[in-house]
């Protein structure tokens, strides 16, 4: 574990919610800082690790962080699905969250320098890719092609709209996007994610790809990209479990021989069909 | 080696009240059933007596236990956290080298991982542990299948094996040595460490057969479930034949997966409260949204035994997740215990038919 990264394990740290953004239908990003000076300075993430989010009174859920490790401000983009983040739902700027971690080994960074990116991401599956996504094009002469291919139901149902215009507007990144049905207005491409993926034209050699999103979504798009030639080995995804420590204690995350919580949750294809259990 | 009487011994008990807060095996006043319970009144100790009902665990990783407290008031917007000081110091007498085996089990999986669990080295700080041969098994045992019985070899400030009327001590620490020297204890010649082991020799010889039977295959059980050479009708019978109850996990003296949830007082504070949690239950695995990745309760059930028995988890413990105490089988409704699962297992690898 990198030295620097001192994870908050114990005893949430208090943060006030500073802005709050509709992103799509029931889900909204939450953009925080600590309340003492020192932890708002030292706190420092990887791409791909989560944190354990404190809504007093409701408990506590894991999340992933969306932001990029350097020059990006703190926030946690969350769809309202139970009963803590309904109760996160209902805070406004200027209330308070604790937050432990951050937790997880996160996406490689440094080991990909040189190689070729793609980003497959379906709905909110956008969301743990944004971190690594801001941080590549953040060092965008350190890598080769980056590519990402973006789906969801709707029009509507696509995060991080304003993310989403830069990256459009950005050399030297291609961006696919696509949608399940056509509507009036849409310029970009009809169907899944997976369809799109096997239209592209994807480098082979020395290519990395990251891919989150619905299960079924996830299995179809590592059909296609095993189909374009990307070694198993090469393929990142995230996973989520059922979570209460984040530090490889109440076990409810365990997969197979792993904690997602200490050893995930970013494990390539490879260890993902090994685990031994279902994902 | 030392000999100590009976009445030092209770004396030593005495003195290490005033600092400890005293633990051992003793009689329900209701039930009789041995449970291994905090003694305010220390006659009630009872040495002699049969494998406690419920492992010590509960001492260093309470069943229900607060671990954070907070008031929040959201109209000035006010959070105020409060940690706890847990540390209390408690001495454990009478451990069964089972229950020891169990509880350095917990330290390596708390205190040895990637992260300490600050909850529980509070509680395991200010520990003294005074361990005790068992000179016979109980119905239930099996410790001698997987190495950690009949007597401690680890572990223990003081280690005690009745022999006739006196006990024979070890000190397995600086804290025992100087019990041990602060009560002149008379030295035990050499020929003690030759009559503890022929105690220990005879306890190991009179285990029930089918105890020695089971031996070999806990070592086969084990290469079978790290390998996952079981076939999955296997696991099938075994979680047909599970109750969900949860019993296997809370009288395990290794089992220590925890559920963490809030608890808000009419006071206007949230207490956050770390619980007991087993494998077996439905609600383990299920995220929000109702997305459950282990739904067959055969899917879950594999999970407890992997965890015992696996080569991957017995990284974690140093040694099998199981120290052979039998108290899974005696709970079980659904006839499962870990040595009911090896035979089960057993049968798979031999192809001989069942009862």
């Amino acid at each position: 574990m990198d030295k620097n990264l001192v994870p908050i394990t114990s005893v949430p740290e208090v943060a006030t919610i500073v802005d709050i953004r509709d992103e799509i239908n029931e889900v909204k990003s939450f953009y925080f800082t600590f309340d003492r000076p020192e932890i708002e300075q030292a706190f420092k993430i990887r791409s791909g690790q989560f944190i354990m989010c404190t809504v007093f009174k409701e408990g506590e859920f894991a999340v992933s962080l969306p932001f990029s490790p350097e020059n990006d401000p703190k926030h946690l983009s969350v769809r309202r699905v139970g009963k803590v983040t309904a109760g996160l739902h209902q805070l406004e700027p200027g209330d308070k969250i604790g937050v432990r971690g951050p937790f997880g080994n996160g996406f490689p960074f440094e080991e990909i320098k040189g190689k070729n990116i793609i980003y497959v991401a379906g709905g909110i599956g956008l969301i743990p890719l944004r971190s690594s996504i801001v941080h590549v094009l953040q060092h965008r002469q350190d890598f080769g092609r980056v590519i990402l291919v973006y789906g969801a139901k709707s029009s509507k149902e696509l995060m991080y709209k304003e993310s989403v215009k830069e990256w459009q507007a950005t050399e030297n990144f291609e961006t696919h996007f696509t949608i399940d049905r056509s509507e009036p207005g849409w310029s970009g491409e009809v169907g899944f994610v997976n369809q799109l993926t096997a239209k592209l034209d994807l480098p082979e050699e020395e290519t990395v790809a990251f891919v989150c999103g619905p299960p079924v979504m996830f299995n179809a798009v590592i059909k296609e990209l095993k189909l374009k030639g990307i070694k198993e080995q090469n393929i990142y995804s995230t996973l989520e479990r059922h979570m209460k420590c984040g530090i490889g204690k109440c076990q409810h995350c365990a997969i197979g021989r792993t904690l997602v919580c200490v050893d995930g949750p970013v494990y390539t294809y490879k260890q993902i069909r090994t685990l031994g259990e279902q994902i | 080696m030392y000999w100590l009487t009976s009445e030092q011994l209770e004396l030593l008990i005495k003195k290490l009240g005033e600092e400890y807060k005293i633990f051992g095996p003793r009689h329900d006043r209701v039930s009789g059933e041995v449970i291994f319970d905090h003694l305010t009144d220390l006659s009630e100790l009872d040495l002699q007596a049969a494998i406690p009902y419920n492992p010590p665990k509960f001492i260093l990783f309470p069943h229900l236990e607060e671990i954070l407290k907070y008031r929040y008031e959201p109209e000035t917007k006010q959070a105020r956290i409060e940690q706890l000081n847990l540390l209390e110091p408690k001495a454990l007498i009478g451990l069964r080298s089972c229950d020891l085996t169990g509880l350095l089990c917990l330290d390596r999986f708390f205190l040895g991982q990637e992260f300490v669990d600050e909850f529980y080295l509070a509680h395991r700080k200010k520990l003294f542990i005074i361990s005790n041969t068992c000179l016979r098994p109980f119905p239930q045992c099996f410790c001698v299948c997987t190495d950690s019985g009949p007597a401690a070899k680890e572990g223990f400030d003081l280690d005690l094996t009745l022999a006739g009327r006196g006990y024979l001590v070890e000190a397995g620490s600086k804290k025992g040595q100087a019990l041990i020297d602060e009560f002149k204890l008379p030295e035990a010649g050499p020929e003690a460490s030759v009559l503890k082991k022929k105690i220990i020799d005879d306890s190991v010889s009179s285990f029930d057969r089918w105890a020695l039977e089971n031996k070999a295959w806990i070592s086969r059980a084990t290469n079978r479930l790290t390998t996952g050479f079981i076939k999955p009708e296997v696991w099938e019978y075994i979680g047909n034949q599970c109750f969900e109850c949860g019993a296997c996990s809370f009288v395990c003296p290794t089992c220590s997966c925890f559920n963490i949830e809030e608890a808000n007082q009419e006071s206007g504070e949230t207490n956050r409260l770390r619980t007991w949690d087993s494998c077996s239950f439905e609600g383990y695995t299920k995220m929000a949204g109702d997305n459950n990745p282990r739904k067959p309760v055969e899917d879950r059930r594999n999970k407890r035994f992997f965890c015992k028995l696996s080569y991957s988890q017995s990284k974690k413990y140093l040694r099998p997740g199981c120290v052979g105490c039998g108290r899974c089988a005696r709970v079980c409704p659904g006839d499962i215990g870990l040595p009911n699962v090896v035979t089960y297992i057993r049968r798979e690898i031999t192809g001989e038919a069942g009862e």
